[in-house]
């Protein structure tokens, strides 16, 4: 018996070691599905109530141009959401149009989407943040809001660490003073931080970039090309590690979600600055409900000599179709997320820097005020440069280097080495 | 459940002269009839057989046969050996194998809280069949639902830690320091999952006879001997099966506390095999992501077939 399951087995595995051919896998939205009665939507679900009303209203807008087209949105978890998204294409059960960030996560996804350059060149006028969302020439979503990484600051906690409130740090040595204060002085953590998703470092990096990276250095960045072992992209990984060892953060920083844990951090007084964002989520709008009066701004600071600070912002989210058979619902839908309406009512109540440039901010929250002053001279964010498996390294490199199990030297001779 | 057929064989062909096989008289084995009464049970047996071929050697077959194509641009076309090799320079993988010995000591662990609790149990200590029902609750939830408990309770200022700080313990980042991120994640799933290793423990003192250890006890035997002596021999099947399960188990059922507690980080220290499968498929790399499967499926069967070896000879009557 013993004898006769030894020969199967090994007949079993010669058969399988001679068959080591064909199995292409399927990519992309299954062909079966398209009937022209429905499209299917991928995002990262309706943040509140303003939120939710803007969805209402773009699948309105939608509905008015394909009154009996269904539109079904699924929502699916952020920190998950990319992978999720490739699973779900490469079993062929992927939406018609799906959300995206704009940048590396649109950009290094798009042989799976849909080209839409010409169909979109009516809007190129209108709206700002384009380049997040083009690559290798070709355009293949439309911006809806501006996204970047304002540092925001707690001006009561400034005061008690007797900081002047009004006037928050310029240059690093002035931010490393007020940290010191800020943890002798209050029981606060300097700034709130989230890594368990790994986003720390790309807010990190993208927040203090400019101050840190002469123009030139800053472009030839964002064109591709990088030299991480060249000393100014060292020294922004060291001032990450320091700022770890220096204990400016809360506790537990690498298990801590960004979203939202490490915001309401922030929100709740416990922290007094933050790295947040400009559009949707962790931004003014819901800053304002709990810190009110007491929610500042601030640029980031200057590092080195020879920088010139400009507010990390580019074209921030946008949908991408991935099913060419749905080209047009999908162009629709797209025309229809940045419909001007729906867009000025979102600004209003939801707290979006729009991308569209004819809709103008009306709100009384100074730091709101202060970004879209600094818009003009804002710059592309660095991390959305990078392609997608160097960004997922720096992602764990990041953690890594928090709780101490890297050096600077050997993660960029990693992220070096993922990128050559 | 014995799948050795020497020893039975040996047992029944005791007394018998050597050599002895089958007689003059004997219906040569080529022309014996197919009755009914001999067709029965392969006909039985044969729905589950096709089940399991079609829906998993099949599909293994078909896994093993993609792990040899490439990803992306090589799309269906034969790579050979490429996808293993690259497996084994990625940090990733590297991280994955490395985590695997170390749930492999938390095998014994498991075993050992689910045997020990199980014994007192069967030795009907005050509130037995309180704590019978109770150590099985943590089985019937789901993983998802565990992580995200569990979350609030290993965080860094959260219940675990205060509690520690009022017994003057310094706290940890539990879910946030590359040295315990794992282990305190494997601990999670022994809290989990120990009620069906438990469970099974039960079923397996029911067969045991208890007049052996009467007969140990009263020949003077300490607790320590019975357990030794008595108990470990009789339940070593049931020992064998537990340590494969609870190995199995750990092995490819710790995606979903991983997913919501610590999503391998961090950087790479809680990686285990299934989740670096689960994050390659996400970077659209599948055919890589098999080959993954098929080290893992190694994995499993390589430290399976050697824990049977080992328990056999170890839990045998001395």
């Amino acid at each position: 018996m013993k004898r006769r399951i030894a020969t199967l087995a090994a007949v079993g595995i010669a058969a399988l070691a001679l068959t080591g051919c064909g199995g292409a896998s399927p990519t992309g939205t299954s062909t079966g599905k398209n009937a022209s009665d429905k499209l299917v939507v991928w995002n990262w679900g309706d943040a509140d109530a303003a939120a939710k009303a803007y969805t209402k209203d773009v699948t309105a807008v939608f509905k008015k141009a394909h009154p009996n087209v269904d539109v079904e949105i699924v929502n699916q978890p952020f920190d998950q959401y990319y992978t999720l998204l490739g699973s779900a294409v490469e079993a062929g059960t992927g939406p018609d149009v799906a959300l995206f960030n704009g940048g590396t996560q649109l950009k290094s996804r798009a042989n799976l989407l849909v080209p839409v350059t010409d169909e979109l060149a009516a809007l190129k006028d209108k709206l700002a943040g384009w380049p997040a969302f083009q690559t290798d020439g070709q355009t293949y979503s439309a911006p809806m809001f501006l996204q970047g990484f304002p540092i925001y600051y707690n001006k009561a906690l400034f005061t008690k660490a007797g900081l002047d409130a009004s006037n928050p740090p310029k240059t690093w040595d002035e931010l490393k003073a007020a940290c010191s204060a800020i943890l002798a002085k209050t029981d606060a953590s300097c700034f709130a931080l989230g890594n368990k998703e790994g986003l720390g470092i790309e807010f990190f990096l993208s927040g203090f970039g400019s101050g840190v990276f002469t123009p030139q250095e800053y472009d030839d960045w964002i064109s591709g090309k990088r030299d991480w072992k060249s000393p100014h992209a060292m020294q922004i990984l060291q001032m990450w590690a320091d700022s770890a060892k220096d204990g400016w953060y809360n506790k537990g920083a690498n298990s801590t979600a960004m979203f939202n844990d490490s915001f309401d951090i922030f929100s709740g007084g416990k922290a007094a600055m933050v790295i947040g964002l400009m559009s949707g989520t962790a931004h003014w709008k819901q800053f304002d409900e709990f810190l009110g009066k007491n929610l500042g701004f601030m640029m980031p600071v200057t590092v080195n000599d020879g920088t010139t600070l400009g507010l990390p912002a580019e074209g921030g989210i946008g949908y991408g179709i991935l099913n060419k058979d749905k080209k047009d619902l999908g162009v629709d839908w797209i025309k229809a997320t940045v419909d001007h309406d729906a867009l000025a009512a979102y600004s209003l109540a939801g707290g979006q820097i729009t991308s569209d440039t004819t809709i103008k901010l009306d709100t009384k929250i100074t730091s709101a005020n202060e970004i879209v002053a600094e818009l003009p001279g804002s710059k592309p964010l660095l991390h959305t440069a990078l392609g997608a498996d160097t960004l997922d390294l720096l992602h764990r490199l990041g953690q890594q280097l928090l709780s101490g199990s890297v050096t600077v030297k050997d993660a960029v001779a990693q992220l070096a080495a993922s990128e050559g | 459940m014995s799948t050795d057929t020497t020893s039975t064989r040996s047992l029944v062909l005791e007394g018998q002269a050597p050599g002895r096989r089958r007689r003059a008289t004997d219906i040569p084995l080529r022309r014996k009839p197919w009755t009914a009464e001999r067709i029965a049970p392969y006909a039985m047996v044969l729905p589950v057989i096709v089940v399991l071929v079609v829906f998993r050697l099949y599909p293994l077959l078909l896994g093993i046969n993609f792990s040899f194509t490439g990803d992306k641009e090589l799309n269906g076309q034969f790579v050979g050996l490429g996808n293993y090799l690259t497996l084994l320079g990625d940090e990733r993988f590297q991280a994955s194998a490395r985590n695997v010995l170390i749930v492999l000591l938390f095998v014994p662990i498991q075993v050992l809280v689910a045997g020990l609790l199980a014994t007192f149990i069967f030795l009907k200590v005050p509130g037995h069949r309180f704590y019978r029902s109770v150590y099985f609750l943590p089985v019937v939830l789901s993983p998802i639902i565990i992580g995200a408990i569990f979350n609030i309770i290993l965080a860094a200022d959260g219940p675990l830690n205060q509690a520690l700080g009022v017994v003057r313990i310094p706290g940890v980042d539990w879910l946030g320091l590359p040295g315990t991120a794992l282990p305190t994640v494997l601990m999670v799933h022994i809290w989990a999952t120990f009620g069906m290793a438990l469970v099974i423990f039960l079923a397996g003192f029911a067969t045991l006879d208890a007049e052996l250890l009467d007969a140990a006890r009263i020949d003077g035997a300490n607790l320590r001997q019975q357990i030794v002596h008595v108990i470990i021999p009789g339940l070593s099947q049931t020992i064998q099966f537990v340590f494969v399960t609870t190995t199995i188990g750990m092995l490819t059922g710790l995606f979903g506390l991983l997913y919501t507690m610590t999503a391998g980080g961090p950087g790479a220290a809680s990686y285990l095999p299934e989740f670096y499968i689960w994050k390659l498929i996400g970077e659209a790399r599948p055919a890589l992501a098999s080959a993954a499967s098929v080290f893992l499926l190694l994995i499993v069967l390589v430290i399976g077939l050697i824990q049977i070896r080992v328990l056999r000879r170890a839990t045998k009557e001395i």
